[in-house]
């Protein structure tokens, strides 16, 4: 069965079984292997992606849900730029990486509704993100470090910045 | 926590309680520094043998040099420093990187990393241990001062003055005003030099003041990587005319056997191709089933119509009580296990002693749960194998697979990838004996990928455990003797038993002991490491992130803690009094330098700064533990004060703050160090509070976070913490934090509420209960 | 009211009265001309069809739009919805206007037999003249799909057609619905699309054993084709009042602040058939099903709200069971909401309908099966947690329950095992389907 969809930007065609994961249809047919795969039932958050700009776990939401929708993943994120990337550098997040994609893909989404996170909103947002490494002090400081230098605006999936302001 | 495990295949000998110095680790300068031009590059290595000297360039361009320190200078200046550890999030490339530069006086933003696949050429591989900074430190500078004397001295040549004229600096020679770039020196010269061993050793090494890179702000060169998603782990690789693997997991980790297979009901499933047997010579994967099919999804969907009839192990029945009283029985039973340690006269201690504490400590079985489920993609060409995985310890598996295959082990390399978790999982690399067994049998690539669930009970877990200390008291309550009974699986025994040590009579896994051999002062000290056969027979023991320290100390430092309180003292003087670094807890050059010491160094540092003696508010405690990390002989001091506020209504145990001291000796990559302590503190409480699994039918219970529930953000408690400065020996920190934050929690709850809990993880029920018990009974008395 | 009459008796009054159930068949139009409907009339019949959300029954396959074959699992057995695009033999290419009127309002097919009331012409019969006019001019001009539904497959003796004749004589009153003069033009015009083309009660109406809508418990909720049209009327009160606002945005958008996403059937209802309507015709519905639930006193939503999901959010703090933990893992990043200001499309699971309604259908289904972008909001993806056991979802279902401030689901244990099963079914269908 043919799904259309765009992804990072591109338009794409996959004509996989409807109820393949998104996930293995991003890496395997589509190639971007930088959503990852972590428990396969939506409770580590390795495998987050943008679709229609919300984070959605991947690995359990079946390909043809996604027809016509924007799918964005961290290479989508990473070619328009994102403070989120360049903060999470900054404060040495990453340890061994593998949870990193999903983790920004989460605090992206998450800055778009909740453009000043308190730590409470950090605690309920994040918490479906598992990090083995446990690097959770520095993904907090780097998600405070991007919405601080975000105040001015929020880019969208597609790099434009329009207002923090939540509609 | 593998200073056995070394570069030399050899199985370690002599008394090893104490011993593992550091001259038992190979040192690649042994044999000698090569610098020559390969290509346009200028390569420097150490020599695989004295013989490469006489012809550097030979000996360079036919790659007859070391891996595990080994770099070029490109024409264009970069710095490639290649790196044979295995990379899960210890940034440990970056750290034997600014080794290099600092003694080359690189620039380090031309430092670049390049991870190398197993070769027979490059010799044993292993990353494990916290190990590989405390191993690689003086080779390592060596390396770059001779680098740094050869480009001087091309320098100074070309610059038509004399090499004492000139110094190095951000990858520049410099005489005066003028100066060369190292690119330049290296593009027109035509560079071939050697050192003897004799000539490396007087090498003159930087003192620590004139450090410009080691311990200073620089970020870790993995990280850009892992942020935007374009690094590359085991699961991303991907060959040619591969099929994808699933394997069906039989119902005991050994023993199973396939009656019959029925799978008339995937062939619907588009996609699927067929389910084979395993046949594995090496008895890695008795049982196991394998689901091939064109996409992992149709493997996924096939694998829930595949029938499998098994004839199961003898280990179907085996549940978790059954572990914890085996366990009892082999501590009961004094003919059983080794004796590690027996100093002092301790059996008359026990008989004189006017008071006797035995508590009994039960920790669960932990999954590694690396985020990235085992995987591995195997490949035939010409009767050569590759096998590409994320490995730790590929020198342990390669024999395996060689007997798995059936092809000697030179024929079968190890492609390397970014881990994405290790934790000691991937040093034990069975996984990718399945996926080769599965590639020889269909004669094509298979990517075999387990799921989560596959992975969990695939797992080598960190064995469940059982220890009984018993302390004597004379009759002024001080301490005049400790026995310290522990029994869990012991995978050193059942994965790499020629690692094993010997004890005073008999041999022991090290690893599941260490921890026991503390600092503290006693008249009568002895240490009984057993290993629990039905432990090892119902699942494969792991090593997982500071083993045997993980649970050793979970016991220890309890039970200090319960002598303090039974003596009335404060639990911190308590262990200072006892850290008196005399006789054989003076330490020793060049690691444990200090040696008692320094623990009570760190000791008296975290009472300074966590604000210990402290009024506290009601239902909230402050607990202390103090660990030498993992190793007697490469201690990592480290001391932890644990804040925790108790519910009584619920029993819930709250971590509001974890306070943390370390002394590592010197520090290469600060950042990085401190996100290792974090990392491993976080890990600590996990297993403390939250994470823990029981056996059921042979089977962890557990396979998935819908029931496994380690530590997430919202759980994160304050976190402070230092390290000591110092310039002793770097010695390792990827485990040391993991062994001390869960007793300091156990002690800080019996401080909030006054309930002891001796088993872990701690569950708020549990917790509830002790607390109920105790009201009960204070309300009877 | 009627009464209520057991099946026995009425198969045997029904049986005794065969003859009397006899309808003529109307003539076939031979050939219909096309060029009598106005473009305008035409448009028209499309709106209108959307408001009657037709294609939702007629239509399985999205690439032969109303051409029937959607199957309708009653107790009585399986129906197949028929094929009305214009089509000479499969379709209704060959009936009349007198034989369209006569169908949607008496139930009669041009055939003469009766239809089964699965088709909603006790609804339809509601439907003005003119209306209908229009929407036989749309479904005329549709493209003719020569394609068959599979037949009926009921148990006896309600494949018996005729019977219908008797199912009407004690359940269907002819008379079309009239307006009321004590309500404004709005109230009137909204009441009239939901009693008739609009058929809400159709869904959200419990039936009787015989399977006629209960007309003393009208929009009290009903469970319809597995998913659960929640009660519109005050039986089930709702933490946040359905205003005419948020029924508004509701109908309009498929999202409601404060009380979730249309989902299952009703998301095609909204986005597939009210879409069409023109904004005062959704105002009006809203108006007409605002006034279904007797608690008109106005109240500061947003107030309540922010106090609701405060008082749940602290309910939580002190819940330590796995469905606190796996709400953790698997809702939060997505449901979480700061109490002030709650988002659509985060919708709040404290107030969510699928939670704080009596059946735990809703939550269940949604639990196991996602929404796509084909069933729920056209903008909003949900992951489906089928990878959760029986016992993860009943812990995850009570847990949002407790932290509702409701009491617990009965029988949830069940209800979670039915579903899991209707769902494993349909995966396996669409799994080997796709291998053919």
């Amino acid at each position: 069965m043919a799904t259309k969809f765009k992804i990072n930007s591109r338009p794409v065609t996959v004509d996989v079984p409807g109820d393949t994961p998104l996930l293995w249809v991003i890496r395997d047919d589509i190639g971007f292997t930088g959503t990852k795969f972590g428990c396969g039932i939506g409770l580590c958050g390795a495998c987050t992606v943008h679709v229609n700009g919300r984070a959605t776990r991947s690995c359990i939401t079946p390909v043809s849900s996604v027809a016509n929708t924007v799918v964005t993943t961290i290479e989508g994120l990473a070619e328009n730029g994102h403070p989120l990337l360049d903060t999470w550098v900054e404060a040495q997040t990453p340890q061994c990486g593998y949870c990193q994609p999903g983790q920004i893909m989460q605090a992206a989404a998450m800055l778009r509704d909740f453009p000043d996170p308190t730590d409470e909103q950090i605690d309920q947002v994040m918490s479906g993100n598992l990090c083995r490494c446990m690097a959770y002090v520095r993904i907090r400081e780097a998600i405070r470090m991007a919405a601080r230098r975000m105040q001015a605006g929020v880019p969208d999936d597609e790099g434009n910045t329009r207002e923090a302001s939540h509609a | 926590m593998l200073k056995y495990l070394t570069g030399n295949n050899a199985a370690p000998s002599g008394d090893r309680h104490e011993a593992g110095q550091a001259t038992d680790l190979p040192s690649p300068g042994r044999r000698g520094f090569l610098i020559g031009m390969a290509g346009a590059a200028l390569t420097l290595a150490f020599a695989r043998s004295p013989q490469g000297l006489a012809n550097p360039a030979k000996a360079v361009a036919e790659g007859a040099f070391e891996p595990t320190v080994w770099y070029q200078i490109q024409p264009d200046g970069r710095i490639i420093v290649n790196i044979a550890k295995a990379e899960m999030g210890q940034h440990i490339g970056t750290a034997l990187a600014r080794i290099v530069a600092d003694e080359l006086e690189a620039d380090w933003a031309q430092v670049e990393l390049h991870h190398v696949d197993s070769d027979p050429k490059w010799g044993y591989m292993v990353t494990g241990g916290s190990w590989s900074v405390w191993q690689s430190f003086t080779p390592m500078s060596h390396a770059g001062a001779a680098g740094r004397q050869v480009l001087i001295e091309e320098g100074a040549r070309k610059l038509g003055v004399s090499p004492d004229q000139c110094r190095a600096r951000n990858s520049r020679v410099i005489a005066g005003d003028r100066s060369i770039s190292y690119a330049d020196i290296v593009s027109d010269g035509n560079i071939s030099r050697s050192f003897t061993d004799e000539q490396l050793k007087q090498m003159p090494i930087k003192p620590p003041s004139e450090r410009r890179v080691i311990g200073g702000q620089a970020r870790a060169l993995d990280i850009p990587g892992k942020t935007d998603g374009s690094t590359l782990y085991g699961l991303d690789a991907k060959l040619d005319g591969m099929v994808y693997g699933r394997p069906i997991i039989p119902p005991t980790r050994y023993g199973s056997a396939i009656n019959g297979i029925d799978d008339s009901a995937a062939k619907k499933i588009p996609g699927y191709r067929q389910t084979i047997t395993l046949e594995d010579p090496s008895g890695t994967v008795p049982g196991w089933a394998m689901v091939i099919a064109d996409s992992f999804h149709a493997a996924n969907q096939a694998v829930q119509r595949v029938k499998v009839d098994w004839a199961p192990g003898k280990t179907s029945g085996v549940d978790e009580q059954a572990l914890l009283d085996h366990g009892r029985e082999l501590i009961g039973a004094a003919d059983q296990g080794t004796l590690v340690l027996d100093e002092g006269n301790v059996d008359q201690a026990f008989s004189d002693a006017a008071d006797i504490l035995e508590p009994e400590y039960i920790t669960h079985g932990v999954l590694h749960f690396q985020l990235e489920p085992v995987n591995a993609i195997a490949q035939e060409k010409d009767g050569r194998w590759e096998i590409h995985t994320g490995n730790q310890w590929q020198s342990l598996i390669l024999p395996i697979l060689s007997k798995a295959l059936g092809v000697p082990e030179k024929h079968i390399v190890m492609r390397t990838y970014m881990l994405g978790g290790g934790f000691g999982r991937r040093l034990n690399g069975d996984y990718a004996v399945p996926a080769a067994l599965a590639a020889k049998a269909l004669g094509r690539p298979v990517k075999m990928v387990l799921t989560r669930e596959d992975d969990a009970r695939f797992d080598s877990i960190r064995s469940p455990s059982v220890q009984r200390v018993r302390m004597a008291f004379d009759s002024q309550g001080k301490i005049t003797a400790m026995e310290h009974h522990a029994t869990a699986g012991w995978p050193t025994q059942v994965m790499a038993p020629g690692f094993m040590a010997d004890g005073v009579n008999g041999k022991y896994d090290p690893f599941a002991i260490q921890g026991a051999l503390h600092w503290y002062s006693m008249d009568g000290h002895r240490v009984r490491a057993i290993s629990n056969d039905l432990a090892n027979d119902t699942f494969r023991p792991g090593w997982l992130r500071s083993v045997g320290s993980g649970w050793v100390n979970w016991a220890l430092e309890s039970a200090i803690d319960e002598a303090a309180h039974k003596a009335g003292e404060d639990p911190l003087e308590f262990r200072l009094r006892r850290l008196k670094a005399e006789g054989r807890n003076a330490g020793s050059a060049p690691n444990s330098v200090g040696g008692a010491a320094r623990q009570a160094n760190v000791l008296r540092r975290v009472r300074e700064i966590s604000g210990w003696g402290d009024d506290m508010p009601a239902d909230t405690g402050l607990g202390v533990a103090a660990t030498y990390g993992q190793e007697r002989n490469m201690p990592t001091w480290t001391a932890c004060v644990a804040r925790v506020r108790v519910d009584r209504e619920t029993g819930k145990p709250t971590v509001e703050k974890l306070t943390l001291v370390t002394d590592a000796g010197t520090i290469v990559h600060p950042d990085g160090a401190r996100a290792q302590v974090e990392g491993a503190a976080l890990w600590g409480m996990s297993m403390a509070l939250c994470e823990g699994t029981t056996f059921k039918e042979g089977n962890v219970a557990d396979t998935n976070l819908n029931t496994y529930t380690p530590l997430r953000m919202r759980d994160v408690p304050e976190i402070e913490q230092e390290f000591v400065d110092s310039t002793e020996t770097a010695v390792g920190l990827g485990e040391p934090a993991t062994t001390v934050v869960g007793p300091a929690i156990g002690n800080a709850i019996f401080a909030a509420v006054g309930v002891r809990m001796r088993e872990i993880p701690i569950r708020p029920a549990a917790l509830l209960a002790e607390l109920r018990g105790k009201s009960d009974a204070e309300g009877a008395s | 009211m009627r009464k209520y009459q057991p099946l026995i008796a009425s198969i045997v009054l029904v049986a005794g009265l065969v003859l009397a159930a006899w309808e003529p068949s109307l003539s076939a139009e031979s050939d219909v001309d096309e060029g009598r409907f106005t473009p305008d009339q035409i448009e028209h019949g499309r709106v209108l069809a959307g408001i009657g959300n037709c294609g939702t029954c007629h239509t399985a396959s999205p690439d032969k739009p109303y051409a029937g074959g959607v199957d309708f699992p009653t107790p009585f057995g399986t129906l197949y919805a028929t094929n009305i695009t214009p089509h000479p033999q499969q379709g209704i290419g060959g009936w009349s206007r007198e034989a369209f009127f006569r169908a949607m309002r008496e139930g009669v097919s041009a055939d003469g037999s009766h239809l089964y009331p699965a088709f909603p012409y006790t609804h339809f019969k509601n439907i003005t003249d003119d209306d209908l006019d229009a929407l036989y001019a749309y479904f005329m001009t549709r493209e003719a799909i020569d394609y068959t539904p599979p037949e009926n497959a009921l148990r006896f003796p309600f494949n018996l057609r005729f019977l219908q004749w008797g199912w009407k004589l004690m359940f269907f009153d002819p008379e079309p619905w009239q307006p009321d003069p004590e309500q404004g033009q709005q109230w009137n015009r909204g009441a009239y699309l939901a009693k008739g083309l609009g058929h809400c009660s159709a869904c959200h109406t419990p039936r009787n054993a015989m399977g006629a809508e209960k007309q003393d418990r009208a929009y009290a909720g009903a469970l319809v084709d597995n998913w659960y049209a929640p009660a519109l009327d005050d039986s089930q009160p709702v933490p946040v009042h359905w205003d005419s606002d948020t029924l508004y945005q509701y109908l309009r958008s498929g999202l409601s602040d404060y009380h979730g996403v249309a989902v299952g059937s009703m998301g095609e209802v909204v986005h597939r058939g009210l879409k069409r309507a023109p904004d005062n015709d959704i105002r009006a519905l809203a108006t007409y099903m605002a006034s279904l639930s007797g608690d008109t006193q106005p109240v500061n939503t947003q107030a309540r709200s922010a106090e609701l999901i405060t008082a749940a959010q602290q309910r939580a703090r002190g819940d330590l069971s796995a469905g606190e933990a796996l709400y953790i893992g698997a809702c939060a990043a997505c449901h979480y909401n700061s109490p002030q200001q709650p988002m659509a499309a985060r919708a709040e699971l404290s107030l969510n309908s699928a939670v704080t309604a009596d059946d735990p259908t809703n939550l269940i289904r949604v639990l196991l099966e996602g929404i796509g972008t084909e069933s729920g909001s056209p903008i909003l993806v949900m992951p489906g947690y089928s990878g959760l056991s029986d016992t993860d979802l009943v812990e995850l279902a009570q847990f949002l329950r407790r932290r509702s401030g409701l009491p617990e689901w009965k029988n949830l244990r069940q209800r979670v095992a039915e579903l899991r099963e209707l769902h494993r079914q349909a995966q396996a269908g669409t799994a080997e389907h796709t291998g053919e």
